[in-house]
């Protein structure tokens, strides 16, 4: 079972700015985003509006190039909206800078990559506690115990030690997500974290962000496939830059 | 297709302003540090040569004691094999500075300034000739004497007059030390002048030009016909050189110097070589995926790789447009400036073509060929393997033992701190194993030629405290003649603070050898051998010092029997004095010094067999108290008692003075090894920004990474400038080891050329640290543009868009 140690004084919430009554864990409003190329200007969101409470399993499901990724980077501070609010956990991303941004992230969501990302000189529990020296969410001397619990929550505990060149693409997404809960953030993102899975990897991740959503984690996760996206609790589906509709699975 | 093609490249090029920036820096470093040793090498050298053909130098020097005139001259000019010849008067005297202190200068007497044919002086500044009662000064000297233009100095002769002379403007003669390397200022007055200070007309000093200078066995044989004649016309030579054909004084320490930067050009060829090719093969390799794709849409191989070497292509140019106009101005700026310390002109700062030919060919040429191996291999991937590459970075971490070392799992305490960027810094330096050598062997080569320096000033102080060790008194004067040794040793200890006195007898003699062929010019120096004896005896290297009841015994350099074959050790040595050959026995050879080899011998007998018993023409004093201020008015006093007796004398030196002189003339050449070392180091650490950008360039998506987990700025770049410093800490290590070997290089090579021996090696603590300061902060510096051009990059650049 998942359980997450609670740090009493939660330190690195408390600086977040320009606090708004959060009523919602993450909040758009009327978000827009327009990249201009040497190809021309292209408007990827058309004016997005979106609410998730915490502990939801949200899936985001759509045709290529119709602005999954874009959506995503704008929630994580990876992207800026052109236009539009951007409230995570009551601080309005879209006002902070690039550098406030990353402290930001590291401290409150955790992202996860189609490619893993791993940093391919550290072993795996030293990939977390990099994301957790950088977070400073646990305590300098709960760190090697709190990584090698995430570990074992997501079942590379055998594997601490091993560079992610010796492991499979299924165990670098674990220990990836194990890397994303390294400040036990309130929400994790995932831009198609299966999508360079064979079918067993993917059950094996998607167990696991059903595990976490069950613990109470807020899960957004972008992905291809139309019946893993049905496994979560809500399913939105954007087409063409707009949320076209969304379905509310169980 | 065309079209597309070559708006990628446009893109390529100019859409990441920051990878291009990084490329074409590392780039232009390489080439930029080759630049400029080429061309200052060349412009040097050639300023050299120029400079010193234009003053016609002299194949040797001869000395005389008595006077000679113009008739003499033109007899020694109508000599068969004497292409021209000329002749000045030398008088040493004492100058006093603006502090009161006396030091010695030459003065040179010559008779038509605008007709010096051999050795030419010529105007610098102010009137030429010099007018009547003022002196010019050597342009390098001024700094010595501590005046200006203008000042009025008193100066002092041999005969003891004094006059005020002012110093009317400066002259440039580049035949001479430079006046701070051995200290001696140099002087120039016309004979009005010299008639001023009560000296009568007439000549003492021959510069002769052979018919063949170049040939140096015919340029000796020659000086030596001239000083036969001169001998046969009854003239007393003490003195008689052959100078290296072609060479200015301080020829060899800056042919060492030269050396030097034709080493320093051959290592940043090597650099530039290795940021090219490393460069570009990091860009193709960041491109591969690209080139997957673009096969995959059906581009052939030949459009691809002509694709990819126009834009190689540009980034050389765009390199060498930085490179080559930095490259001028720095050559010019170290040219002048090393021109400058070792007083010659430069004539043309032309540039010299081959230097350019090889900027573009490096810079053009190399990085085609240097993109070709692994645009190869990258084509012979698939595209879809090459799509489909997606692991991050490229290193081989993990495979030896380095890496096992590294990997924190065998080292307990790394669990337990939080050092994860520490870990991820060593490990990153080690990545690239074959970019890193290369780092570090430039970086090592700065790092042991800077602890070097450092060590190559310690030998020599340590020098100087060993040759200073050979006397054990506070004052040495020496006389106009030789005087009776009874008279001037009482008449000293009359004077307060004398505690001690000692006599000695210094002689020219030269060596015969069995083939009843003569040696050059060899100094005898008798000093008297006694238990309490104000001289010790110098390093022996073989047999003994002598002792007082030695006769006919000598103890000679130990270089001299590496020249003379025929001598050895416990053998005897055939020595000319005063025309009459005498046979003496080598019982010992020394370490020793001397810019003209000295042999010793004992007091006693040297005055028997010259008749000259109870004489001698020098004195040494110990004081009571060693103190500067104390030893230099004892000194005046010295001179004064001594001028009331009717005993000239005609040199004067002081052991601190000797030391500081010495130590002052061996700190300038250590100031300009320093700055080749410093060079030397920033080629270096401009390798390692090279190193560190393309490491930027490589790692842009875990620099994304980095980010994306919460890394702010200051994490990013302290991943970066900590790798630099882990380099910049493993090369002064090497450093320190390379730098033993360096510095008994340099030892031998400088105390060759300065003062005939090695110097007393020893290795200097205060460098390694020195260095080890300017090191770090040196790899700062060096990662850190590399690293904030890292930092600024946003997560969305490397990671949300590939
Ligand atoms: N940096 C960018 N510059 C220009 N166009 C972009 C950029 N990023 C995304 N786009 C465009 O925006 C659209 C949405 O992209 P994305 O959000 O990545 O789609 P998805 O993830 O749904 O496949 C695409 O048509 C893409 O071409
Ligand atoms: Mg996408």
């Amino acid at each position: 079972m998942l359980e997450f140690k609670e740090n009493p004084n939660k330190k690195g919430r408390e600086d977040n700015r320009g606090v708004k009554p959060a009523s919602h864990l993450v909040g758009l409003r009327d978000v827009v985003k327009t990249y201009h190329s040497s190809a021309g200007i292209f408007t990827a969101l058309k004016g997005v509006d979106l609410q998730v409470e915490s502990g939801a399993f949200v899936s985001i499901i759509g045709k290529s190039g119709s602005g999954k990724s874009t959506l995503i980077n704008i929630i994580t501070g990876i992207d800026r909206p052109t236009s539009g609010e951007v409230v995570i956990d009551g601080t309005a991303v879209h006002d902070l800078n690039e550098e406030e941004i990353a402290v930001w992230r590291g401290r409150s969501v955790g992202v996860i990559f189609q490619f893993f990302q791993l940093l391919p000189t550290l072993t795996a529990v030293e990939n977390i506690l990099l994301a957790m020296d950088y977070g400073g969410y646990y305590p300098r001397t709960e760190r090697p115990d709190q990584a090698m619990h995430l570990l074992e929550l997501v079942g590379m505990a055998d594997h601490a030690h091993h560079l992610p060149s010796a492991l499979s693409g299924g165990q670098q997404q674990c220990v990836a997500i194990a890397r994303a809960l390294a400040n036990n953030p309130v929400l994790l993102t995932a831009d198609e974290p299966t999508g360079n899975l064979d079918s067993k990897s993917t059950e094996m991740v998607f167990r696991l962000f059903e595990n976490l959503a069950n613990s109470g984690k807020a899960i957004l996760m972008v992905t291809h496939d139309n019946e893993l996206a049905e496994r979560a609790q809500r399913t939105i589906r954007i087409v063409d830059g707009r949320i076209q509709d969304e379905f509310v699975n169980r | 297709m065309f079209r597309a093609r070559w708006y990628k490249v446009f893109n390529d090029l100019f859409g990441n302003k920051t990878r291009t920036l990084l490329i074409v820096l590392s780039m232009s470093v390489g080439l930029f540090a080759l630049g400029i040793i080429l061309s200052a090498r060349t412009i040097l050298s050639e300023g050299l040569a120029e400079s010193f053909a234009a003053i016609t130098p002299s194949s040797g020097t001869v000395r005389t004691i008595e006077l000679f005139d113009e008739d003499f001259i033109q007899s020694i000019r109508s000599m068969k094999d004497v292409q021209e010849a000329d002749a000045r008067r030398n008088i040493s005297a004492r100058v006093q500075t603006a502090s009161g202190e006396w030091k010695n200068i030459t003065i040179f007497v010559v008779a038509d300034y605008d007709d010096i044919r051999v050795n030419k002086v010529a105007s610098q500044s102010g009137p030429w000739p010099p007018p009547e009662r003022e002196v010019l000064i050597e342009r390098a000297a001024l700094s010595v004497i501590e005046a200006q233009v203008g000042d009025v100095v008193l100066v002092k002769f041999p005969n003891d007059v004094e006059r005020k002379i002012r110093i009317a403007g400066t002259a440039y003669d580049p035949a001479q030390l430079p006046a701070q390397i051995d200290g001696t200022p140099y002087g120039y007055i016309t004979f009005d002048t010299l008639n001023w200070f009560g000296e009568s007309y007439g000549f003492n000093e021959l510069h002769v030009l052979a018919t063949h200078p170049e040939d140096k066995a015919w340029a000796q044989q020659v000086v030596n016909r001239v000083k036969d004649k001169a001998e046969k016309s009854g003239y007393t030579i003490p003195l008689s050189m052959t100078a290296e054909p072609g060479q200015l004084p301080m020829n060899d320490v800056l042919q060492g110097i030269l050396l030097l930067m034709g080493m320093l050009g051959i290592l940043s060829l090597f650099l530039s070589i290795f940021l090219v090719v490393n460069t570009v093969s990091a860009l193709l390799t960041q491109q591969q995926r690209q080139i997957g794709v673009m096969k995959a849409v059906g581009g052939s191989t030949l459009q691809i790789l002509g694709m990819y070497l126009v834009m190689v292509l540009a980034y050389g140019v765009l390199a060498l447009l930085i490179a080559i106009p930095f490259g001028v101005v720095g050559a010019r700026g170290l040219s002048n400036a090393l021109a400058g310390f070792f007083n010659f002109d430069i004539y043309s700062m032309d540039l010299p073509p081959q230097t350019f030919l090889i900027q573009i060919a490096i810079g053009l040429v190399l990085p085609v060929l240097a993109s070709l191996v692994p645009f190869l291999s990258s084509l012979r991937i698939s595209a879809a393997e090459a799509m489909s590459s997606y692991s991050i970075g490229r290193g081989r971490f993990g495979k030896n033992w380095i890496d096992q070392l590294l990997s924190g799992a065998n080292i307990w305490f790394m669990r337990n701190l939080s050092i994860r960027s520490i870990l991820l810094s060593v490990r990153n330096t080690f990545r690239n194993k074959g970019r890193l050598t290369l780092t570090l062997i430039t970086l090592t080569l700065g790092s042991a030629t800077f602890i070097s320096v450092f060590n190559v000033r310690d030998s020599l102080s340590h020098t100087v405290d060993d040759m200073i060790k050979w006397f054990n008194c506070d004052i040495m004067l020496t006389f106009d003649r030789t005087y009776l040794a009874d008279k001037v040793e009482f008449s000293a200890l009359t004077v307060p603070g004398v505690t001690q006195t000692d006599v000695w007898i210094q002689l020219p003699t030269r060596l015969i050898r069995s083939d009843d062929s003569e040696s050059g010019m060899i100094y005898m120096f008798a000093p008297t051998v006694h238990p309490e004896s104000l001289i010790v005896s110098p390093t022996i290297a073989e047999g003994r010092w002598l002792m007082p009841d030695d006769d006919n015994a000598v103890v000679v350099p130990s270089a001299f029997l590496q020249d003379e074959p025929e001598l050895h050790l416990g053998g005897d040595i055939v020595l000319k004095l005063d025309g009459k050959e005498h046979t003496f026995k080598i019982v010992g050879t020394y370490v020793g010094m001397a810019i003209l080899p000295l042999v010793y011998t004992n007091y006693e007998y040297i005055t028997q067999i010259t008749n000259r018993i109870g004489e001698a023409d020098a004195l040494m004093v110990k004081m009571e108290r060693h103190d500067p201020a104390y030893v230099d008015a004892a000194t005046r006093a010295l001179e004064d008692h001594f001028e009331q007796i009717g005993v000239r004398v005609s040199m004067v030196s002081t052991i601190n003075n000797e030391r500081t002189e010495a130590e002052a003339s061996f700190d300038a050449i250590v100031a300009l090894l320093l700055v080749m070392a410093i060079l030397l180091a920033l080629v270096g650490g401009l390798g390692l920004m090279g190193t560190m950008s393309i490491n930027v360039l490589e790692r842009t998506r875990e620099i994304g990474v980095l980010r994306a987990i919460g890394a702010p700025n200051r994490g990013v770049a302290s991943v970066f400038i900590l790798e630099g410093i882990v380099i910049g800490l493993m090369s002064w290590a090497m450093g320190a080891v390379l730098a033993i070997p360096i510095s008994q290089g340099l030892n031998q090579a400088l105390g060759q050329a300065v003062m005939g021996v090695p110097l007393s090696y020893s290795y200097s603590i205060q460098g390694l640290w020195t260095w080890l300061v300017v090191v770090i902060l040196l790899s700062v510096l060096a990662s850190f543009i590399p690293a904030r051009n890292a930092s600024r990059l946003t997560v969305r650049e490397v990671l949300a868009y590939e």
